[in-house]
């Protein structure tokens, strides 16, 4: 636990070296929702209330971004072999794979925090039951972010293929979501036959994420189990895949 | 002031451009998920608005896109110069028989210059999806377009000079990316930033992105969208374009010298 702890620590305070990439990203979340909310509040006058139900998806949004970055760190460190020196520490290659993971979804949570208070100030408190829930989906979310950030940075030691396929994940998880609109209105893309592209966003953890914490600020979508199933189902699945990428595809490098 | 060598400044930065084929791509994949997913969701969000507007939002947005899409092409060109700085090459340049006006302005150029060359495939996707009612005014709103390229490309090494310090213009670029979209007519009429917030829609006035992408829309013939007249939009994109060539060439000039490159 102790050497979990070592890690978790090693990449907290990496997370603060980024403070040029996070200020960026702060400024890029702040802009979508005072400006491009208001605005798109005006154009779904009828729909839907787009400032409220945007500002779960704001939080779910940031968590993902900075979740992620993990990723680009050890995906640095294999190309930089600095993975050589991490793997001669006195710790299991497990101890440090897990440090690792959480240490990627603490930092998402970590950024996210704001943002989720943002949220309360905006659209009420949650009870207490209704917070712990919030916190453990977007915990269990981050983790899985993390893990999947993880499993792609030690799979590539070419900085441009991560940068790829992290703008693919991002891409698909964003848009492919209900982060930036409900769900009703993604289902109409049936109509047009992008059927596969419903059924990722209904099973989307980024959507059920941003919907369990619409479900207790705004009452809509109603909670369901499910939701928090969706997401821990992601994170035991991408967290195991980290965990077992890391381990083995490090040493071969 | 010889042609020949700006002629040469310019065909190196195209090929530097070929280096970023992942970062080409990575804003290729973006700019298909903007068109084909929050494109279409989004259009069917806004319907009803739109056709209050008079416009068709899918349409709207795709023109919207492009622009952005030729904004953040047009920007790398400051990346290549803290590439160059932080390797060493920058010197290099300095030591070649072209004068600094000549660098900067060859820089300017060849920045807007490829960020074309990417977009034209993607212009070719964007057009067989808008079509073309008047083949002259898409003319007129491609030049105003290179102007704005060069202007953005002007901008972004105003920028990357002026800083020195690769950390800092990476922050002030991603702010100013974040504000100078959003606050534009690049994906929503000015008659809904008004109603929004209204001082959103006199900063949009003044905005390069909102002249940009009216133009192209009136060039491609999308109905309801250009409030002002063209040649006010193509008039505002080459004061944008020479102020920013010319502050360029200055600060390019009086920086370069002395390293100090963080």
């Amino acid at each position: 636990m102790k050497a979990i702890l070592h890690v978790i620590e090693y990449d907290f305070r990496n997370f603060f070296r980024y403070r040029w990439f996070i200020i960026g990203l702060i400024a890029m979340n702040l802009a979508d929702l005072f400006i491009s909310a208001v605005v798109f509040t005006q154009m779904t006058r009828g729909i839907v209330d787009y400032f409220r139900f945007f500002a779960p998806g704001l939080a779910v949004l940031g968590l993902f971004a900075s979740a992620f970055m993990i990723g680009r760190e050890i995906n640095m460190e294999v190309r930089r072999e600095i993975h050589h020196y991490l793997l001669s520490l006195p710790m299991s290659r497990t101890e440090l794979a897990i440090g690792r993971l959480l240490g990627g979804g603490f930092r998402g949570m970590l950024y996210m925090t704001p943002l989720l208070l943002t949220n309360f100030v905006l659209l009420g408190l949650p009870t207490l039951p209704q917070l712990l829930l919030i916190l453990l989906a977007l915990f269990l979310l981050a983790i899985g972010i993390s893990g999947v950030s993880i499993s792609i940075a030690v799979s590539t030691t070419s900085f441009e293929k991560f940068v790829t396929a992290r703008g693919v994940v991002y891409y698909l998880f964003f848009f492919c979501s209900s982060v930036f609109y409900p769900m009703a209105i993604i289902q109409t893309l049936e109509a047009r036959g992008l059927t596969p592209l419903v059924r990722f966003a209904q099973i989307n953890p980024l959507t059920n994420g941003s919907d369990l914490i619409r479900s207790f600020l705004l009452g809509s979508p109603s909670f369901s189990p499910l939701m928090l199933l969706d997401v821990a189902v992601f994170s035991v699945i991408f967290a195991c895949c980290a965990t077992f990428a890391y381990t083995k595809i490090l040493m071969r490098h | 002031m010889g042609l020949r060598k700006i002629r040469f400044v310019v065909e190196r930065d195209l090929r530097m451009f070929v280096q970023y084929k992942f970062m080409l791509i990575m804003r290729g994949i973006w700019f298909v998920s903007q068109v084909a997913l929050f494109g279409l969701v989004v259009g069917k969000m806004v319907e009803a608005a739109a056709k209050a507007a008079g416009i068709n939002y899918f349409q709207y947005y795709v023109a919207g896109v492009t622009i952005i899409t030729l904004y953040s092409t047009s920007m790398f060109i400051g990346y290549d110069i803290f590439e160059e700085a932080e390797h060493g090459v920058f010197e290099y340049l300095l030591t070649l028989p072209v004068s600094r006006r000549e660098l900067v302005l060859g820089r300017s150029i060849g920045g807007g210059l490829r960020s074309f060359v990417y977009l034209g495939p993607l212009l070719i996707v964007v057009l067989s999806l808008l079509g073309v009612s008047n083949p002259l005014h898409l003319l007129i709103a491609l030049a105003g377009l290179f102007l704005f390229a060069f202007g953005v490309s002007g901008m972004s090494i105003t920028i990357a000079v002026a800083m020195k310090s690769g950390d800092k213009y990476d922050i002030l670029i991603g702010v100013l990316d974040a504000l100078i979209v959003r606050l534009s007519t690049t994906m929503y009429p000015t008659v809904y930033l008004q109603q929004a917030v209204p001082s959103y829609a006199t900063i949009s006035q003044f905005n390069p992105l909102t002249y940009a992408s009216d133009l192209f829309r009136w060039g491609t013939g999308i109905e309801g969208t250009f409030e002002v007249s063209p040649i006010v939009g193509v008039l505002a994109l080459f004061i944008f374009f020479f102020s920013f060539t010319f502050i360029g060439v200055v600060f390019y000039e009086k920086r370069l010298e002395g390293g100090s490159w963080q």
